[in-house]
């Protein structure tokens, strides 16, 4: 999902770029006095900047009001299944690897040598979190599976020749 | 004073290497993405040294061949140490030496970033002296740079001042008129001397770190702190690529078109907004490190969204409007400058889009980040050293282009923008980044850009080509002394 937004959004906008560097291009080779080309264009930019930054400034807010960082908000009755990843070179330990869809799952996530990356994928190969392994400190990431089915570790940080071996499942029931 | 033909030597020199190294290193590009493809079988070990070489040596030859466009044009307007350019040039040969034979006589492979504490842990696959070979090939390699940007620096300095007046701070302090404010070149270059002189530093700083916990592992260093200090020099000192490869645009475009890049006050803003955000930004490559400062993080983000301002607002507007009908006749080498800008922007969308904390979670070491940094790096950065090669060739000797560098020109485009695409394409199917194999439902783009890449090679085997007809047409019709007008 998030992957398909930041792949329309960039096309869209690389789109806008590639129209007018091409439009400008066309009109490059007639003459005109520049005088007047900058007054008006830079009166243009004023506007064009101002919307730019308005824009970017309403995406960061957006985007940042809710981070992966934050640990989410359990109801009473909810408790959080807690697991320890461990990664080495080049394979996973987890304490847990099967778990209930719709229990709140968080992975803490350390390593043993150096650093790796700890990405989870589902059936379609998508991948949906991920957080880096690194030694000496803990990295959390919260999770909560919405379908059954088994889920891929895969490793996310170059870590090693056999960095493309480092995978494990994770197995998701009703 | 020393001779202009003198100067420009060096600077040839640079632009040669740079290039060369380009074109070798798009083969190693070609053969991963082929691997990756399933038409090539590369074992993982020479999959991975192939990695660790194509990122080091991309990122170190743009470096210094845009190295060779600061030279040429800043020493229009300060003096230069001729002295300080050959040590750059001799220490950058040495390390590029060192670095290879670490890399395929020891089989080192850690990649450029050199993760610390890979280069000691690399579970038995390279040795000591791999790792040496490659950290002092680097550090030899950073101390060459150091040294052209502190002359740099210095030079900057005797001439103007102080490095803040480089960056044209007396002029928005509104203590100097605008007529005064420095050149579009000096300002560019106060930026990379204060960006690169940093990254530098910093690297050096975690490249020895590395080399004493190699040789002594009872030494260690914070794992958190290494991983900064590394993303901090790798970020800065690639992106200075395309700040010292900006001044060509300035220069070129200004000449072809008769008009007048002005340097104003939004100008110079604009550039100290670069210098502050480009030092501050990097920790956008740790938005998966939850356990650094969240502020760090989110300042990753806001100023990554703010770095576009710059070059969205002023410098690309700057560039369309000098071209906006100013009847250029165009050229190769002017089409390449101009298709660099291009490059630049479309690459900073999908860069922003990275960067924002919750793609990024996606997004992060998949193979959505080699597509937005080809872009800007190959379509924007590489096209302006190419765009400068074929400018001084063109200034410097009577040689014409022909029907093959036009050819070149738009394969380069197209090949660049396609295989950019299929990595951002890769990105969206989740394929991680530096994978030497791939499942068949990620090996579809990985082959079309391999594919495609080969037309990228011959385009710039061609630009090469062009660069390598000019410097022996340069060397048969000037022997000897010089005359100093018959350069530009």
């Amino acid at each position: 999902m998030i992957q398909t937004i930041a792949w329309v959004v960039s096309l869209f906008f690389m789109l806008v770029v590639t129209a007018v560097f091409g439009i400008v291009a066309l009109k490059s080779t007639k003459k005109s006095d520049y005088t007047p080309i900058k007054k008006k264009w830079y009166k243009a930019r004023t506007f064009y900047g101002a919307a730019l930054i308005v824009l970017l400034l309403a995406v960061s807010i957006y985007t940042l009001r809710d981070l992966p960082y934050n640990q989410p908000v359990y109801s009473a009755d909810e408790e959080p299944v807690v697991v320890d990843v461990e990664a080495l070179q080049f394979g996973w330990e987890i304490s847990q690897t099967e778990f209930k869809v719709g229990e709140p799952i968080e992975f803490h996530v350390t390593s043993q040598d150096v650093n790796h990356g700890f990405g989870i994928y589902d059936e379609d190969m998508n991948i949906l979190t991920q957080t880096q392994a690194m030694p000496e400190y803990t990295n959390e990431v919260y999770i909560t599976f919405d379908e059954p089915g088994t889920y891929e570790i895969l490793c996310m940080e170059y870590c090693g020749l056999a960095h493309h071996l480092m995978t494990a499942e994770l197995t998701v029931t009703e | 004073m020393e001779s202009v033909k003198s100067r420009n030597n060096v600077v040839v020199s640079y632009l040669i290497a740079g290039g060369l190294i380009i074109l070798v290193m798009i083969i190693f590009g070609i053969l991963m993405l082929l691997s990756q493809g399933g038409v090539l079988d590369l074992q993982p070990a020479a999959f991975y040294q192939i990695l660790t070489i194509h990122g080091t040596g991309m990122v170190g030859a743009s470096a210094f061949a845009a190295a060779g466009i600061m030279a040429y044009f800043l020493s229009k307007y300060v003096d230069l140490s001729k002295n300080v350019l050959m040590t750059n040039l001799v220490f950058f040969l040495i390390g590029v030496v060192m670095v290879i034979i670490g890399v395929f006589s020891f089989e080192y492979a850690s990649s450029w970033t050199f993760l610390y504490p890979l280069p000691q842990l690399s579970a038995n696959a390279w040795g000591t002296i791999g790792a040496l070979l490659y950290l002092f090939g680097m550090l030899i390699l950073g101390v060459g740079f150091l040294l052209f940007y502190l002359d740099a620096g210095r030079a900057i300095i005797k001439n103007y001042g102080s490095l803040a007046k480089g960056l044209g701070w007396d002029v928005i302090s509104g203590k100097k008129a605008e007529a005064d404010a420095p050149s579009s070149t000096v300002v560019a270059s106060t930026m990379v001397v204060i960006i690169n002189v940093t990254a530098l530093t910093v690297g050096a700083a975690v490249l020895i770190m590395n080399a004493i916990n190699v040789i002594n592992p009872a030494f260690t260093v914070d794992p958190l702190l290494a991983k900064n200090l590394t993303y901090a020099f790798g970020h800065i000192f690639a992106n200075s690529i395309i700040y010292m490869g900006v001044i060509a645009v300035y220069e070129v475009l200004q000449q072809y078109t008769k008009r007048t890049w002005a340097v104003n006050k939004v100008f110079l803003i604009a550039w100290t907004m670069s210098t502050v955000f480009t030092l501050l930004i990097y920790t956008h490559h740790l938005l998966m490190d939850s356990v650094m400062p969240t502020w760090m993080l989110i300042m990753g983000q806001a100023l990554s969204h703010a770095n576009g301002l710059p070059v969205l607002v002023v410098t690309a507007y700057g560039a369309l409007m000098i071209v906006y009908k100013s009847g250029i006749k165009w050229d190769v080498g002017s089409g390449l400058i101009f298709m660099s800008m291009f490059g630049w922007v479309a690459g900073v969308v999908p860069a922003i889009v990275d960067a924002t904390i919750v793609v990024n979670q996606v997004m992060h070491n998949t193979k959505w980040v080699p597509g937005h940094f080809h872009m800007y790096m190959a379509l924007g950065a590489c096209a302006m050293i190419f765009g400068f090669m074929y400018y001084l060739a063109k200034q410097d000797s009577s040689i014409k282009t022909n029907a093959a560098d036009k050819f070149a020109f738009v394969g380069y485009a197209v090949s660049i923008a396609a295989l950019s695409g299929s990595f951002l394409v890769s990105g969206v199917l989740s394929t991680p980044r530096r994978w030497a194999t791939h499942i068949p439902e990620w090996m579809g783009p990985a082959l079309f850009g391999g594919v495609i890449g080969v037309l990228a090679f011959i385009s710039v085997a061609i630009f090469v080509i062009h660069f390598i007809r000019f410097i022996r047409i340069r060397s048969k019709t000037v022997p000897g002394t010089y005359k100093k007008e018959q350069l530009a």
